[in-house]
């Protein structure tokens, strides 16, 4: 650790941030632990998940795209995609991890849920299904880097083959804990299980450019024509990822907006000229998707550079899309007199409490996988 | 308690927003201090007519202990159960505080309560009524809005009230079943 540090100022600048953010996160979680969630958090009876849960959201999508992306190498067969496997599934299992440090910090008693989870399970409950599947998703993505690691390819392949449905099961799943709820129009159906899986292409995707890319510009070498190659390709594939997300947003919406349905309506509105507005207009679809999609298309922007500015926007725009759908789909009041409403609306802004305890968790997760990719032999082998 | 099936049938046109029942229930409950902290409450309908011809009707509500209750098929840890007289409650050390249960209630039902550490609701303050006692919001009631007791007994005032008044359950769409009944 010291020996990185006196070698490269850039990575003591990036160490130094991420040590910031990590303090930043511990405080919140202090403060959780002494003074209650009631009291630091501004999540509410009508509005119980909070920014939180979206961020949890936000890191296991992330983790499931990482594999589903890698595994078009070594499952899939894709040789190009290969020779990043073993840092995009060690940047899965830590980006589950951190997910599941951050709901942990959202349940008042992830104990007492590892107990009761097994002596007195809910089959019925996609919060169930959703441990469950994440759990047995975890042991495999360990299994597979283990593999990785050793250089076995057959289990490697195996692992990454059972990864690969353990993620599309755990994923989609995670859209039915919202899919499921009839109480809340704007979640209800089978759409968000779907949405969820396509969204993760589209989260992997951009995550993998990113390690690509710095990764080489960290090595100080130029980069190979190779990953140029390769960056190309995943240029145009995250374009076609993107237009099909943008296909599925407006379809989100129209259904939303059509004959005013009762409560769907309400909360499509808050999306798109309400309280979520700007995070929708300007996170989502200017930061998340026309714009890295343009870039993308146009032959000469879609330089390695490009394609990973475009991940870059499109993993911010994605984090603003995980909390707009939390949110919005709590807004409209289950009560007709309900008091303290907001232009017909409930309210809700994340405390500082729970803004920092995310920051702190996303550094976490960039601080360990930064400190692996130094102490890891995670360098490909040559073809 | 076999073969019963508890409810409470209310006549709102009675109500006349005292609050007497959400303070009562408080009081039996010890639901701690705090506006997210309620088990039941009474909404405001809109105003109706016009000066000086003036009207309004008040929804004391609370959990409707469904028949097909929502909270229940999506809590992991059958923290949320249902008695088989109908008393949908928690057990409170099996909460793990997901909070699932208050995003699928469509009743707003459900508050987490710091104090016991585990979301909390109205049981029909099950604990008085298995000594043959009232619910607290029941007895407190001053215009007698509510009506306590088991609709699977012909005799019952409950089933007496619903044979001869028509009357609605909220949400009906929503398929949950509620067992509180408002005389129309
Ligand atoms: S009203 Fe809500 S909390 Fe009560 S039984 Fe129905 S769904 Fe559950
Ligand atoms: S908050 Fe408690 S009672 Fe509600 S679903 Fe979760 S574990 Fe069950």
């Amino acid at each position: 650790m010291l020996a990185i540090l006196k070698h490269r100022p850039s990575s003591r600048l990036w160490f130094s941030l991420l040590g910031i953010g990590m303090i930043v996160g511990a405080i919140g979680v202090v403060n959780v632990l002494l003074k209650g969630h009631g009291h630091v958090y501004n999540v509410s009876r009508e509005i119980p998940w909070g920014i939180l849960i979206s961020t949890y959201v936000f890191l296991v999508v992330s983790s499931t795209g990482l594999c589903l992306i890698s595994s078009l190498g070594h499952v899939f067969g894709i040789e190009k995609f290969e020779f990043f496997g073993k840092r995009a599934i060690l940047l899965a299992i830590l980006t589950l991890l951190c997910g599941f440090g951050t709901i942990a910090m959202e349940l008042n008693h992830p104990l007492r849920m590892a107990l009761y989870a097994v002596i007195s399970p809910n089959f019925t409950s996609a919060i169930w299904w959703m441990g469950t599947l994440y759990g047995l998703y975890l042991v495999l993505l360990c299994g597979e880097f283990y593999f990785l690691m050793k250089g076995m390819h057959k289990g490697a392949f195996t692992m990454g083959m059972l990864g690969f449905i353990a993620a599309v099961s755990a994923h989609s799943n995670l859209g039915a804990v919202f899919g499921l709820l009839e109480a809340r129009p704007y979640w209800y159906g089978p759409f968000l299980p779907l949405y969820f899986i396509l969204s993760a292409l589209v989260s992997g995707g951009a995550i993998i450019s990113l390690l690509v890319y710095f990764h080489h510009k960290e090595s100080g070498e130029l980069m190979p024509q190779r990953y140029g190659e390769f960056m190309d390709t995943l240029g145009r594939l995250q374009a076609l990822f993107l237009m099909i997300l943008i296909f599925f947003v407006i379809w989100k919406i129209i259904p939303g907006l059509y004959g005013r349905p009762p409560e769907k309506y309400e909360a499509t509105m808050a999306v798109l000229f309400g309280p979520l507005a700007f995070n929708f207009w300007f996170f989502e679809v200017l930061i998340g998707m026309l714009i890295p999609v343009t870039l993308l298309l146009n032959r000469r922007t879609r330089t390695p550079l490009g394609v990973m500015y475009a991940g870059l926007l499109s993993t911010f725009g994605i984090f603003f899309m995980r909390y707009d759908l939390v949110v919005a789909g709590q807004l409209v009041s289950m009560r007709e007199g309900a008091a303290d409403l907001v232009g017909g609306l409930l309210h809700y802004a994340p405390s500082l409490t729970e803004v920092a305890i995310v920051v702190g968790a996303i550094s976490l997760c960039l601080f360990l996988y930064t400190l692996a990719e130094h102490l890891l032999p995670l360098r490909e082998e040559e073809h | 308690m076999k073969n019963k099936r508890l409810a409470i049938v209310l006549d709102t046109r009675r109500c006349i927003d005292c609050k007497a029942c959400t303070v009562a229930c408080k009081a039996e409950n010890r639901v701690p201090l705090g506006r997210n902290n309620y088990r039941n409450w009474v909404d405001e309908e809109a105003l109706r007519g016009a000066y000086p011809n003036l009207g309004q009707s008040f929804t004391p509500s609370q959990c409707q202990h469904c028949a097909n209750p929502p909270c229940a098929h999506v809590c992991p840890t059958h923290a949320t159960e249902v008695n088989p007289d109908g008393i949908v409650h928690v057990v409170d050390k099996k909460c793990i505080g997901c909070k699932y249960c208050q995003t699928a209630c469509p009743y707003n039902a459900r508050y987490y309560n710091e104090e016991i550490g585990a979301v909390d609701k109205c049981t029909f303050c099950a604990h008085r009524v298995y000594e043959g006692r009232l619910p607290a919001c029941v007895e407190t009631c001053p215009t007698k809005v509510r009506v306590f007791g088991d609709i699977n007994d012909p005799n019952s005032e409950v089933s007496r009230l619903l044979a001869k008044y028509p009357s609605r359950v909220l949400k009906p769409a929503q398929g949950t079943k509620p067992h509180l009944f408002y005389l129309i």
